[in-house]
């Protein structure tokens, strides 16, 4: 059961955004975000691909709630993650791409870290906890620091750490791009069967189209500065055609110009 | 790879933090290549530049019949640097809460810091008429600037990566201070503690000088009127000794609030 509850659905609105930045030296303006126009409905798993630089992180920070959008806005059941912080606690789980755990603290001290943040009683949040962590193969790790552990067995705990909040919305930044391959596909493998068996809505960032492609339900291409160049359902495309799929959205990439025939930004009605 | 295998070859990676002990070599090699060299000082130099061992031991076995005085200067130092703590943990925290009173107050904090320590010996008397409140006044005004500086560093210095990790879980700003802040301060504390020891130590003989009718300083003062140089050494290795296991105190604190940097 989550803790708390947003008053209408998780799904995720996208109008109009965007993101300039104010360059510290001459003070000339930076797009970021040229704009972005998109939802997600609930439970869908979404890769969001596109050059280094191309503002995804800057989309991802305004999706958790960090930055202020410069124009337009993202609505989660009718908030916004900026203007209505509070209100998503316990509601977004976030994976970044380094673990951030906190070294100070053990591997089950880190995971009830959102669980203490949310209030649960402090019973439930160490069996909670223990149970993530022995989900993850972590259990006989608990009362190690990080600085312990191997780079895999931290970005594990870090999984255990946003799922234990069991939020409506997990959101995984370049999460598994620092792992050596055979430790990043298999935690990799782990992130995705969670969120499908918890029915959460999983928004990926990522510069790694296999990754995308092999793990993702839907794909949005970002050209740079941000804006949707294309935007697909993995489903719709048989095995066989994936080598195609993956040389044309490299090829949108490149030029940063639309593809509407491999499909436009989807908008649902509120 | 199975993952039972993949997670046995990570365990394999996982760090060993058990650290054995061991006596400090070197150390005591040091500082017994220095007593040596002392004593054949003494044996050529006159006895007020560099006293033997023996009358400077004779000066020790009579300070260990006057264990008050030390007591006195250590209780003075401990509940100085107490008050400076306290003292320097709210004002960094109110600095790093609000902008506008680290824009008014650090000023402040640097012209404080500027002021020599004698300066401070002389406005205390001219201030004060209690010699432990002058004493007390001039520990706390060098030491509590110095807790204020390094702590507010700590907070500021605690990485934008983890803030961000923090923040994202929405914490209110108490449970934002107490479960990131102060814990990602506590080795700049800790460091800061090292630091005001070993000053407080040198300036609370200084302050002694003046006015005082007990302490450490006051034998010093007394031992200099007497021309006892063996005293004056005397009294000074009793100073680095206590200084000495004030250290060890920390590094023992220290050992067990950090456990997890080993």
């Amino acid at each position: 059961m989550s803790v708390g509850a947003l008053d209408a659905s998780t799904d995720i609105h996208v109008r109009g955004l965007r993101k300039l930045y104010r360059q510290k030296g001459s003070g000339a303006a930076v797009v970021a975000i040229a704009r972005l126009d998109f939802s997600i409905r609930r439970g869908e798993i979404v890769a969001i691909v596109g050059k280094t630089g191309c503002g995804k992180s800057t989309f991802f920070n305004i999706l958790i709630g960090l930055e202020p959008p410069s124009d337009g806005r993202i609505e989660i059941g009718g908030l916004t993650p900026y203007g209505d912080f509070d209100r998503f606690r316990g509601h977004i789980g976030i994976i970044f791409q380094q673990d951030r755990l906190l070294p100070w603290r053990t591997l089950l001290d880190n995971v009830t870290l959102g669980l203490e943040i949310v209030g649960l009683d402090p019973a439930e949040q160490r069996a909670r906890a223990e149970r993530w962590l022995s989900r993850l193969g972590l259990d006989g790790f608990l009362r190690a620091f990080p600085n312990e552990l191997s780079g895999g067995m931290r970005q594990r705990a870090a999984l255990a750490r946003a799922f234990a909040v069991n939020p409506e919305i997990m959101l995984a930044d370049e999460a598994f791009g620092h792992l050596d391959e055979v430790t990043a596909r298999q935690i990799r493998g782990q992130f995705f069967d969670m969120v499908r068996d918890e029915g959460k809505t999983a928004i990926l960032v990522t510069h790694q189209l296999e990754e995308a492609i092999d793990t993702a339900d839907r794909l949005l291409v970002f050209g740079k500065p941000a804006t949707v160049l294309a935007d697909l359902r993995l489903n719709a495309w048989s095995p066989a055609d994936l080598p195609g799929l993956r040389a044309r959205i490299q090829t949108t990439i490149q030029n940063n110009e639309p593809d509407p025939e491999l499909g436009r930004p989807q908008e649902i009605s509120r | 790879m199975t993952e039972a295998v993949a997670r046995q070859s990570e365990a394999v990676e996982a760090v060993d933090v058990a650290h054995a002990g061991r006596w400090p070599k070197e150390t005591i090699v040091s500082l017994v290549a220095f007593c040596v060299l002392w004593q054949l000082a003494s044996m050529v130099l006159p006895p007020f530049v560099a006293p033997s061992w023996a009358r400077i031991g004779k000066s020790l076995a009579d300070i260990a019949t006057r264990p008050e005085f030390i007591a006195v200067t250590v209780g003075r130092v401990a509940i100085a640097l107490v008050i400076s703590f306290v003292i320097g943990m709210v004002v960094a925290m109110a600095m790093y809460r609000w902008d506008l009173v680290e824009r008014y107050v650090m000023p402040l904090i640097k012209l404080l810091m500027a002021v020599p320590v004698l300066c401070w010996i002389l406005f205390a008397v001219l201030w004060f008429k209690f010699r432990e409140v002058r004493i007390a006044f001039i520990l706390i005004v060098v030491c509590a600037p110095i807790f204020v500086i390094d702590v507010l560093d700590g907070m500021r210095g605690v990485s934008k990566d983890l803030r961000d990790m923090v923040r994202a879980l929405r914490p209110t700003a108490g449970q934002f201070f107490w479960k990131l802040v102060l814990p990602g301060t506590v080795p700049a504390i800790l460091t800061s503690w090292k630091v005001n020891l070993s000053l407080s130590i040198r300036v609370v003989t200084m302050a002694e000088l003046v006015g005082a009718t007990s302490g450490i300083g006051y034998a010093l003062m007394q031992a200099n009127e007497t021309f006892s140089v063996a005293d004056v050494f005397a009294w000074t290795v009793v100073l680095v000794l206590i200084l000495m296991a004030a250290q060890v105190v920390v590094t023992w604190v220290e050992r067990r609030l950090l456990v997890w940097r080993e």
